[in-house]
């Protein structure tokens, strides 16, 4: 060791003397060729060596070139980067072509190396940071959608909400499906704490993914490693494809990580502000001509005690079935029941309310912030941002702030021993995130449960008077307390969650060239962040499941309870050390190796407690758990820890940049199998033929390639999945305990993804048109997963090795430049995906695999031979009494009443919750300094079953459940029959009521009326599931964006180097969709359970300005 | 650089030293527990099953129109499915009950207790806890018809085969008489673990022979011959007075205490009221049982019942009369009264003798146990349309009638009663969706889960619906 030193210090001061003794001034400047301006900030680099500079504002340069060396390297973003060899001239001028496909370019690939992008034998697709972060969102992963075939994003509208990443199909029965994250080589945590009740339409919030938390100012560019060969390195968690992130560092940015010389700081500012507007076609359309009952009824009761009934309106039923409005009838309402009402026992018209629950949303406003400094100098660089969002969101009394630190730093000890390191600290607060799913959520109540009489803007009055609970559902007029819903600003004023999150997330690093083609690196990172969630309800509202009730999360089984506090305190760390050998070298003039040995330790520790009172609050207002009624019941406690060892190789062979050859193998050692068989390998093979090489240049053909991978990829189970242990109940007099839902399995296998991919990608003409095309197969076999049982069995869950799933899919990105002149210039990139999904087999005997049961009798299930997630329910059925499906029989009807026949059985498959494909336009236009670009996207196909169809039909509070009939009657008239005694002379003309479309057993025309004038007529009651099951197609205008860069020249005698105006909309049109009065997109959360639609909150349009201002 | 080298190469070591499988160990819940603790618990869950009135778990007393709802009357016109109610009985009665019953005998079977106790004690337990399993599988029985019995609870067979429902009543029955001739009243058993009957064997005993009669007369249509057998060999030692009724006492706090004030009180919520078809069946008779049973209707001098299966108001009737709202209002699961209907009804059949005094006693136990006089009682038993002589055409009539009453508060044996007697006439509401049903439909999860087995089921017991007739339900 101690020779070794010596022989660096030496080469060390050999190195210094050589360049002092000889070094040559180059000076010149770059220019464009497209339009023959000047070129600033272009990158300029001694090859060979990390001396470098930047061009000035009139794109001149000077280097100082060692001796030895004669090579510089140009290189700037968009920009093909050039090689120019010094000569006996002092001045070196040169002229740089735009790339705008960045075919040749660098991109970063697993473990944070960066690779040329022709030699992977893998696709990989690339978005610039700009692209992420031009649309200032609370998750930069929705900014995502549309921009990268084959990865499938679905944002949700809750605040602050998880958004589900998915490429090429889901992999895994009940696993983790989603895309792994990884930030400048660290693999970042993108668990969601959402309930297990929330996922499945209980009560809930939705807390977002952890990778949200990524600062999307921060990010240089992202880059999409889409199959197995390219994540196999990473092993299980990559199953599901890596999302690359690589962040800003000081310096010149886009030079793949080059060092270079710039004088003073760059300072950038950027700042901008964001409204937001409900998108109407995604809110319910009301009907306006009835109003609060379940049937055409009032409540009479005598209020004042005189001995007289009055009439009132249903205060007590929470739908639209009621009497038909009439302005000059005079009623009392909700409104005159409390005495500091200014209505108290008044009588009002009895109409349709002014002002209908689209009122209660308020405009979203964001302001986003951010501030950074960079400097680089041969010595080193680094960059210092701080980020600050702050959103007021949709709803009443709903908050998210985030604050970013990020500091990235390099610094060259010598020119063979780099060390960097970096630190990223996130603040999240979110107050008042809407509650989602069927119970709970006032969003539900709007959907589903209410009444068209009610002002909302009097319920806003109400609570600004009086502070209390003034419902408009009250059990009686006389008996004045809340019985389903509470006042809506009540709920959200009063009945709040609160959470906050401190995330730490750094790295250090150490790079040492031990010789020319042989470094050596070994970092440490760690992710860790605690979390707090509280959650509360005041003193006087309705009771609702609250507190903790059974599973391992205590969000299923809850008891009922009308006040309380709840808190989860949440603490989760990864910890991750690898160490690498790197060899790069030449052998001859045509072959070149690139090599990997490398180790990788991980641990993760998860831990949380969740605590609540019970019995309600003793004291109203104060929120902590000491102040709990009842005695407190038990915590849930629950502490994992997994730990990977890792040990790697890889190898890349490449010969005269035609064609190069990968292999990669992984040893995994993990913590979570039974320990013989918690050691497994599994290897990869990629080839990339760049048969464009083998060609003489043309016109015609300016690139193509080929390539082909096959991988293989192990995945280990999650933690504790082994050995059983008991449950502990609340005593009972003595100790109480049972059984867990979920016998564990001590003889678990890894599961093993076998995947193949060959891809082509070709450009022609100067570039200007290209595609990439891919076609890919997938095979996950001996998959962990919790297998539902029969109960008879005495368990829900047996943890089980089995089940395969398929996925074979294609993946075309096309781009093109229809216009390329001196100023103007216009580009198109069009991704397109298909994946087609199979479960091939479960466990042996085993056809159906529930995923997630819902309110509705909804299932969605993992079937044999069927795409993975099924949506199975009740069906209509033919005229032989078997379920419609798709076929496009008749559906039948009972001839005595109209109604339709629904099967018995609930496991009829209704829809699958998989798009047929997906796809996105982008079309960018530059002219100057003026950017103009929207991008469309497309999702075809796919089901989605809605709950708010199902039960807001039936409680008529939808335009569908009035109007006039056939008869032009008015629907919910009462059937009249010519002849009640015989009806074969028909119906006469003042009937009500409606014919449903299909056939009697008979096979002959349905002409019976159904009684349209009660609850139920058109929802649930009379028709099977299948009727709310929508097709979830949507085209959406995704963003629109305008931007301005001013000239510099303007102010060139200033110290602001650049100044960027942008405008933008997001989701400003969704332009087609089927799913009635809600966004297809919006789900409960993130997950595998997806396909119902409940409460959500409708969508926004949002619309923003920025200014980015660099100096 | 040598440092840093060196402290990798601790971290190294570090690590390499741990074995890594052990942090995959659970160190938050307990890989051992006392068989006793999960007695406890089993019988817990069985009783708050067949108690509460929670829409999504236990909508019997719907079934049998004592009660209605006034807003969502889906349950009231016989809608299983929306809540999965069929699903949620079946699941908490094998999961939450008999496998922790099963497990729990397994326990206490290996366990070898220190100090003194005799070994009688700890095959009392394990009576005990067969006794509570058979009472849970006979209700599974009588819900479904056929279920999976001789697969069931192995985890080894995740999709069990269905047995026919009479094999597995015989085997219960046989079940039962090898548990009561376990059973030693000289010696203790579980002792507080025990929220029953505290441990006390010569309680158990009566309520192991009460059960033999009871199930041994839900099979006296179907196997005449084993039935009188079981209810002669049975009525000796049963339930001998209201001080012997299995009682099940609730605690003032939550979880513990009563589902029903779970669900209507603590609920906020106003979703039921006693049917009119009950409250003018017991005004015809002026039965001395409504004001324990109900509240007078807001503003009146009456018990006004609301209409079944229909949207109305709750503010116009009689409601759940407020002693049941408490928290700690007992649960009973087998009471004299009820005894003593079965031993009439045994002795119409010939397995005894003396009906009207044992219907008389089963009234007098009912009217005594829910607060009524002694005066009550007689003035009631003279009632032309209660006595025994006059009360209807056929025993069925008359013991299903009285039964009907006696049995308010334990919905599910109700429905069983009132389909082995067919009395009283129960009509289904005009927007049902079937009429009243007369057994479960079969789980829809056992659709997915386990559908050959379901479909062989379905086929075998005529068709899975809740109009299909179960074996013991001839008539």
């Amino acid at each position: 060791m101690r020779k070794f030193t010596l022989l660096i210090v030496i080469l060390l001061f050999t190195g210094l003397q050589v360049a002092f003794a000889q070094q040559k001034t180059i000076t010149g400047k770059v220019t464009s060729k497209d339009d023959g301006t000047t070129l600033p900030g272009v990158t300029v680099v001694v090859k060979g060596t990390t001396i470098g500079t930047v061009t000035d504002i009139n794109g001149k340069y000077t280097i100082l070139v060692p001796p030895k060396y004669d090579v510089i390297v140009f290189s700037f973003v968009g920009m093909k980067s050039q090689e120019v060899k010094v000569t006996a001239s002092s001045t070196i001028d040169i002229v740089m072509e735009s790339d705008i496909m960045n075919i040749e370019g660098v991109v970063v690939t697993a473990l944070g190396i960066p690779r040329e992008k022709k030699s992977l034998g893998y696709s990989t697709q690339e978005v610039k940071g700009d692209q992420v972060s031009v649309v200032k969102t609370d998750n930069f992963i929705n900014a995502l959608s549309g921009k990268v075939s084959g990865v499938q994003i679905k944002k949700t509208t809750n605040m602050g909400g998880s958004t589900n990443v998915l490429l090429r199909g889901s992999k895994s029965l009940t696993g983790e499906n989603q895309t792994l994250f990884v930030v400048d080589g660290v693999p970042v945590n993108n668990s969601n704490f959402n309930t297990s009740s929330q996922s499945q339409g209980g009560i809930g919030y939705d807390f977002g993914n952890m990778a949200s938390d990524i600062n999307p100012d921060d990010i240089e560019s992202i880059n999409v490693l889409k199959g197995a060969a390219a994540t196999a390195l990473y092993g299980s968690r990559a199953a599901g494809g890596v999302i690359m992130i690589t962040t800003k560092k000081g310096g010149a940015s886009g030079t793949g990580g080059v060092e270079v010389k710039k004088k003073g700081i760059g300072i950038t500012i950027n700042s901008g502000v964001t409204m937001g507007f409900v998108d109407k076609s995604t809110f319910p359309k009301y009907q306006k001509e009835y109003g609060a009952g379940y049937g055409d009824y009032w409540t009479e009761t005598d209020f004042d005690g005189d001995g007289v009934p009055e009439i009132w309106s249903n205060v007590i039923d929470d739908a639209s079935y009621g009497p038909a409005f009439d302005p000059d009838l005079l009623v009392y309402q909700w409104n005159a029941v409390d005495p500091e009402s200014p209505y108290y026992f008044t009588q009002t018209p009895w109409v349709a309310a002014e002002n209908g629950p689209i009122t209660f949303f308020e405009k979203p406003l964001t302001f986003t912030n951010s501030v950074s400094l960079e400097n680089s100098s041969n010595k080193g660089s680094y960059r210092l941002s701080y980020t600050n969002y702050t959103q007021k969101g949709l709803m009443p009394n709903s908050k998210l702030n985030k604050d970013n630190v990020l500091l990235n730093g390099a610094w060259n000890v010598s020119d063979k021993l780099t060390v960097s390191g970096s630190a990223n600290y996130t603040s999240t607060r979110a107050l008042g995130r809407n509650s989602t799913g069927y119970s709970d959520n006032l969003v539900t109540s709007f959907r589903q449960w209410m009444e068209t009489n009610v002002d909302i803007q009097q319920q806003r009055e109400m609570y600004e008077l009086t502070g209390r609970n003034i419902t408009w559902n009250y059990a009686d007029p006389t008996d004045p307390q809340p019985i389903y819903w509470d006042n809506y600003y009540w709920t959200r004023y009063q009945n709040y969650e609160n959470d906050n999150r401190n995330r730490f997330l750094g790295y250090m690093a150490v790079d040492y060239k031990v010789l020319k083609w042989l470094s050596l690196f070994g970092r440490f990172s760690a992710d860790t962040y605690n979390e707090l969630q509280e959650e509360r309800r005041a003193v006087g509202s309705i009771a609702t499941p609250f507190g903790i009730g059974t599973g391992s999360d205590g969000s299923l089984g809850r008891a009922e309870q009308k006040s309380g506090y709840l808190r989860r305190d949440i603490t989760f760390s990864e910890y991750n050390f690898d160490l690498m050998g790197n060899v790069n070298k030449d052998f001859g003039q045509n072959w070149n190796l690139k090599g990997i040995v490398g180790l990788n330790v991980r641990r993760t520790n998860y831990n949380r407690l969740i605590s609540a009172t019970n019995g309600g609050l003793a004291v109203p207002g104060l929120y902590s758990l000491q102040n709990s009624v009842g005695p407190l019941p038990l915590s849930k406690e629950l502490a994992s820890k997994v730990g990977v060892n890792g040990i790697y190789a890889s190898a890349s062979l490449g010969y005269k940049s035609i064609i190069y050859l990968d292999g990669t193998i992984r040893r995994d050692h993990s913590s979570t199998l039974p320990i013989e068989h918690s050691v497994y390998y599994y290897p990869s093979v990629a080839t990339s033929f760049v048969f464009s090489n083998l060609i003489p240049e043309n016109k015609v053909l300016s690139y193509g390639k080929i390539r082909v991978n096959y991988a293989m990829v192990g995945n280990s189970a999650s933690f504790d999945q082994l050995t059983d242990n008991y449950n502990i109940v609340t005593p009972m007099n003595a100790p109480i305990t049972s059984v867990a839902g979920t016998k564990k399995n001590s003889d678990l296998l890894p599961e093993k993804t076998r995947s193949f991919e060959t891809g082509l990608e070709m450009f022609f003409f100067g570039r200007r048109i290209g595609f990439d095309v891919a076609y890919y197969n997938s095979n996950t076999s001996n998959q962990i997963l919790p297998l539902a049982v029969s109960t008879s069995t005495g368990y829900t869950y047996k943890i089980i090795n089995a089940g395969q799933i398929e996925n074979k899919g294609v993946e075309l990105s096309l781009m093109a430049t229809p216009v390329k002149g001196k100023k103007f210039q216009w580009n198109i990139t069009l991704n397109w995906a298909k994946n087609w999904n199979k479960v091939l087999s479960l466990a042996e005997g085993v056809e159906n695999l529930q995923l997630g049961s819902y309110q509705g009798g909804i299932t969605v299930n993992a079937r044999v031979g069927q795409p993975y997630g099924v949506i199975c329910g009740t069906d209509y059925v033919t005229v032989n009494g078997n379920p419609v499906g798709e076929s496009d029989s008749a559906r039948c009807i009972n001839p005595a009443n109209g109604r339709y026949y629904k099967t018995a059985t609930s496991d009829n498959v209704l829809g699958n919750v998989n798009p047929d494909w997906t796809g996105g336009i982008l079309n960018s236009l530059t002219y100057g300094n003026w950017n103009f670009s929207f991008l469309i996207d497309v999702s075809k196909g796919g089901e989605i079953f809605s709950l708010d169809m199902y039960y807001g039909l039936a409680t008529g509070l939808y335009e569908e459940t009035a109007g006039l009939n056939d008869l032009g009657n008015p629907v919910r008239d009462p059937i009249v029959w010519v002849d009640p005694a015989d009806h074969s002379l028909g119906y006469a003309s003042n009937s009500g009521g409606v014919i449903n479309e299909g056939v009697n057993p008979d096979g002959s025309e349905n002409v019976t009326r159904i009684n349209a004038g009660a609850y139920g007529a058109f929802g649930y009651v009379r028709n099977p599931d299948k009727a709310f099951v929508y097709d979830a197609t949507f085209v959406k205008l995704r963003e629109v964006s305008l931007s301005y860069n001013l000239p510099t020249k303007w102010f060139q005698k200033s110290f602001i180097t650049g100044l960027a105006l942008s405008a933008v909309a997001s989701n400003p049109w969704i332009i087609y969709k089927k799913l009635p009065y809600a966004d297809p997109e919006s789900g409960l959360g993130a997950g595998n359970l997806q396909g119902y639609s409940v409460g959500s909150l409708p969508a926004t349009r949002d619309f923003s300005f920025n200014v980015k201002l660099t100096f | 650089m040598k440092k840093i080298l060196a402290l990798l190469l601790v971290l190294l070591i570090f690590t390499a030293c741990n074995k890594l499988e052990d942090l995959n160990q659970n160190i938050k819940d307990p890989a051992d527990v006392t068989g006793e603790s999960l007695f406890t618990g089993a019988q817990k869950n069985l009783v708050d099953q067949v108690t509460g009135t929670n829409v999504n778990l236990n909508i019997y007393r719907l079934i049998m129109q004592y009660w209605t709802e006034v807003t969502y009357v889906d349950e009231s016109n016989y809608d299983l499915v929306t809540r999965s109610i069929p699903d949620n009985h079946w699941d908490i009665l094998y999961r939450d009950v008999l496998k922790d019953f099963d497990e729990s005998a397994k326990i206490i079977g290996e366990t070898t207790y220190g100090g003194d106790p005799s070994p009688k004690v700890k095959s009392n337990k394990l009576a005990i806890i067969e006794i509570m399993s058979v009472y849970t599988w006979s209700v599974l029985v009588e819900t479904f018809g056929d279920i999976p019995y001789s697969e069931a609870l192995d985890i080894e067979i995740p999709s069990p085969k269905y047995d026919d429902g009479l094999t597995i009543y015989k085997n219960l029955l046989e079940r039962l008489n090898t548990a009561i001739t376990n059973l030693d009243p000289t010696w203790g058993s579980f002792g507080d673990a025990d929220n029953i009957y505290q441990g006390d064997v010569a309680q158990w005993l009566k309520f192991a022979n009460s059960l033999k009669l009871k199930m041994g007369l839900v099979l006296a249509d179907a196997d005449p011959g084993l039935a009188q057998s079981t209810v002669m060999s049975a009525s000796s030692n049963v339930l001998l007075s209201n001080a012997d009724n299995a009682r099940f006492i609730y605690l003032s706090s939550a979880p513990n205490q009563n589902p029903v004030y779970e669900d209507l009180v603590a609920s906020g919520r106003h979703d039921f009221v006693p049917t009119s078809n009950f409250i003018d069946f017991m005004n015809t008779l002026t039965d001395p049982r409504r004001p324990f049973y109900f509240t007078l209707a807001p503003d009146t001098n009456t018990y006004i019942g609301g209409p079944n299966g229909v949207v109305s108001s709750y503010g116009d009737y009689s409601h759940v009369a407020d002693a049941m709202q408490e928290p700690t209002f007992e649960a009973l699961i087998m009471d004299y009264a009820e005894v003593e209907f079965l031993l009439a009804e045994a002795a119409e059949r010939g397995w005894g003798s003396g009906a009207e005094t044992h219907y008389n006693n089963g009234i007098t136990a009912s009217i005594e146990y829910w607060g009524g006089t002694s005066a009550d009682v007689t003035t009631y038993l003279a009632n032309p349309a209660v006595a025994y002589a006059t009360a209807g055409t056929t025993w069925q009539e008359k013991i299903g009638n009285q039964m009907w009453i006696a049995m308010y508060n334990r919905g599910f044996e109700a429905w069983t009663y009132w389909r082995k007697y067919d009395f009283p006439v129960l009509v289904a509401p005009d927007d049902a969706l079937s009429d009243v049903p007369v057994r479960f439909t079969y789980p829809i999860a056992e659709q997915t889960l386990n559908g050959n087995s379901y479909s062989a089921a379905s086929a075998a017991i005529g068709g899975d619906d809740v109009a299909t007739k179960l074996f013991w339900d001839k008539y």
